[in-house]
């Protein structure tokens, strides 16, 4: 079991009032699991993303990655779990405008300490795994939005992570882009890795082998696609 | 995360808003620059200050006959005082425990001549101890010594400017000079002395460069008195073994001398020593002031870094939330502010010391100051440069650091 979710409820509090985000959610999924959260928005669909990537701690309840209780980690163990476990991936992209695609894709491995030749290498490696090895030394200002996008999913991947989580991926891209970014999941997910999108488009989550229903903080429905 | 990794980003930091970065960094430029020019004028004054009573000694008690009118002198005379005297100094050697040694010295305006050539100097009658107790040195020939004092020889040394004056490129040992109608033989030179630039009671400034020694005895036979109202000698030096007897002598000789002067108050006493302590607290006093501006410059420098740096975490609240969300911890994001705070103050401290030291190389360059650039002051104001890029962007980079991943990175 990669991640496991028991009675997870997460709860804001806004000066005296407590508000509910998340209302007791189970929820596991297995290695190599390709999973679409869908969800209107304040269905809690980004609070639970940002659990599941590791920002963000429940306010009761336990989440389990590979075992470990996070909602027990302090802050520096929580940034070490998103260096080694999450790929994120943005709807804006979130890159570094003043660094080149190469430059980007190395940040995740400075932060995990890996020495300069290495870091090198495997970004290099990463871009070529998007189809990027050409714009390696292309700033983001310079690069079309699927590009972007590609440079952004090569650092997700660059650490081998244990999920992929995607916010919307696709949304600030037009269909054509999106249809490629979304062949390229498609592929990521083919070499045997675990991918979380986050999207209330039923067109990109019908990708996913399995899609949930979030609803007013609950898990309204969770189906697996033959 | 690497240090190397941090200063390439502080590096870029600062040079993606190069005008901005200058801006901040003024306050260390000026802070910086002005501790170190600062402390090369007060190290300057401190030299000159120093090298000026050395000459005169700072183990030395110098009594000086004063430059009396004829009325005032006249008045004296008839107050039974007849001027400073051979007497006057051979009683403080017998009363004045701890003199080590003592000098005599009568002086005379003159004209000094040799060949066509001729100079205005002041031509001096000294016993031998003096050239010792007033640190001259000699630079070719011989001292005047006892011989030539009890044998009352005609011979002299010159002062620097004057054997430069008359002799050019002659050599002037053994040659003869005229002073007023008798006929001097030189039997050495004086090494330069610094300029005595500052009246000090009653010792007027002048360059002693100029001046022409013989022997006491041989100057008061030769040149005596030219009219009988005048003192017999014009100062007498005492020189004790150590400075802490210094005031204790000086009250000593303070009373032998009222009681052989009767009462007349016809001569002064000065005492470098005294002179040099009562500027060093001056002085004190002045770079106490100087350094406490440097230091609110320096402060003021480092409010501005801090205020640059909190609008750059501002700025940059996206940036932080991506590099927390892919793994970087708290720390990482502190040091990185740090350090990018830590560059602006470094690179304006080294902007600041390369001003300091022109503005210092200025000033001695273009005024009579004298400046000497202590390479402690560099030091002091770099490690100061850096506490005040480490102290003000310590509060900037916390925030950073503790801004919430989750937020920031869907910062707008």
């Amino acid at each position: 079991m990669l991640i496991e979710i028991k009675n997870m409820v997460k709860n804001y509090e806004i000066g005296d009032i407590l508000i509910p985000a998340l209302k007791d959610i189970n929820l596991n999924i297995e290695f190599n699991e390709y999973v679409a959260i869908m969800g209107p928005s304040g269905s809690g669909k980004s609070t639970l993303m940002n659990i599941l990537g590791c920002l963000d701690t429940p306010s009761t309840g336990h989440y389990f990655f590979r075992g470990t209780d996070v909602s027990t980690l302090d802050d520096d163990a929580l940034s070490a779990m998103r260096n080694r476990e999450i790929g994120f991936i943005f709807q804006n992209f979130n890159l570094l405008p003043r660094l080149n695609s190469l430059q980007n894709v190395e940040l995740p491995l400075i932060y995990a300490g890996t020495p300069p030749p290495e870091r090198r290498e495997r970004a290099e490696q990463a871009l070529e795994r998007v189809g990027l090895s050409d714009r390696m030394s292309h700033k983001p200002s310079e690069l079309s939005g699927g590009q972007r996008q590609r440079v952004a999913i090569a650092r997700a991947l660059v650490t081998n992570p244990g999920i992929l989580l995607a916010d919307e991926p696709t949304g600030a891209l037009d269909t054509r882009t999106g249809e490629d970014i979304m062949a390229l999941f498609q592929a990521i997910h083919n070499e045997g890795n675990t991918i979380i999108i986050i999207t209330h488009e039923q067109d990109i989550a019908n990708h996913a082998a399995r899609n949930i229903y979030l609803r007013d903080g609950e898990i309204h429905s969770d189906r697996i696609k033959n | 995360m690497q240090i190397e990794e941090n200063l390439k980003l502080a590096w870029s930091g600062l040079t993606d808003h190069k005008f901005r970065s200058f801006l901040t960094m003024l306050g260390i430029i000026f802070g910086v620059a002005s501790v170190i020019a600062m402390l090369s004028i007060g190290e300057g004054a401190k030299r000159e200050a120093i090298a000026k009573y050395q000459d005169l000694g700072v183990n030395n008690i110098i009594v000086r006959d004063k430059d009396l009118t004829a009325e005032e002198l006249e008045e004296v005379r008839i107050r039974f005082s007849s001027g400073l005297s051979t007497q006057d100094a051979q009683s403080i050697k017998e009363v004045v425990p701890g003199v080590e040694k003592i000098a005599c010295q009568s002086e005379l305006n003159a004209e000094v001549k040799y060949a066509d050539k001729s100079v205005k100097s002041t031509v001096t009658g000294v016993t031998p101890d003096f050239f010792g107790m007033m640190n001259y040195r000699l630079k070719s020939g011989e001292w005047l010594n006892e011989t030539h004092s009890a044998l009352r020889r005609k011979v002299c040394l010159l002062g620097a400017g004057v054997a430069m004056t008359l002799y050019r490129q002659e050599d002037p040992v053994g040659k003869m000079v005229k002073v007023e109608d008798q006929w001097l033989e030189v039997i050495g030179i004086l090494e330069s002395k610094a300029l005595f630039t500052e009246t000090v009671g009653e010792l007027a400034a002048r360059d002693l460069n100029n001046d022409v020694y013989l022997p006491l005895e041989t100057y008061l036979t030769r040149f005596g008195l030219t009219n009988q109202m005048q003192s017999q000698i014009k100062q007498i030096t005492v020189r004790v073994a150590n400075s802490g007897q210094i005031v204790e002598a000086s009250n000593l000789i303070r009373e032998i001398l009222k009681r052989r002067h009767f009462n007349n108050d016809d001569y002064s006493i000065v005492i470098p020593y005294e002179l040099l302590k009562q500027e060093e607290k001056e002085r004190q006093i002045y770079n106490f002031l100087l350094g406490a501006i440097a230091a609110i410059s320096l402060i003021v420098g480092g409010i501005g870094i801090m205020n640059i740096m909190l609008a750059t975490v501002m700025e940059r609240t996206r940036e932080i939330g991506i590099r927390r969300a892919i793994g970087a911890r708290k720390k990482d994001i502190m040091s990185q502010f740090v350090s990018e705070a830590v560059a602006i103050s470094i690179t304006g401290g080294i902007i600041g010391v390369v001003l300091g030291i022109v503005l210092s190389l200025t000033v001695s360059l273009f005024t009579d100051i004298k400046t000497s650039i202590q390479l402690y002051s560099i030091f002091i104001a770099f490690a100061f440069s850096v506490i005040v890029g480490i102290s003000f962007g310590y509060l900037p980079a916390k925030n950073a650091a503790n801004l919430k991943p989750v937020d920031s990175i869907r910062y707008e």
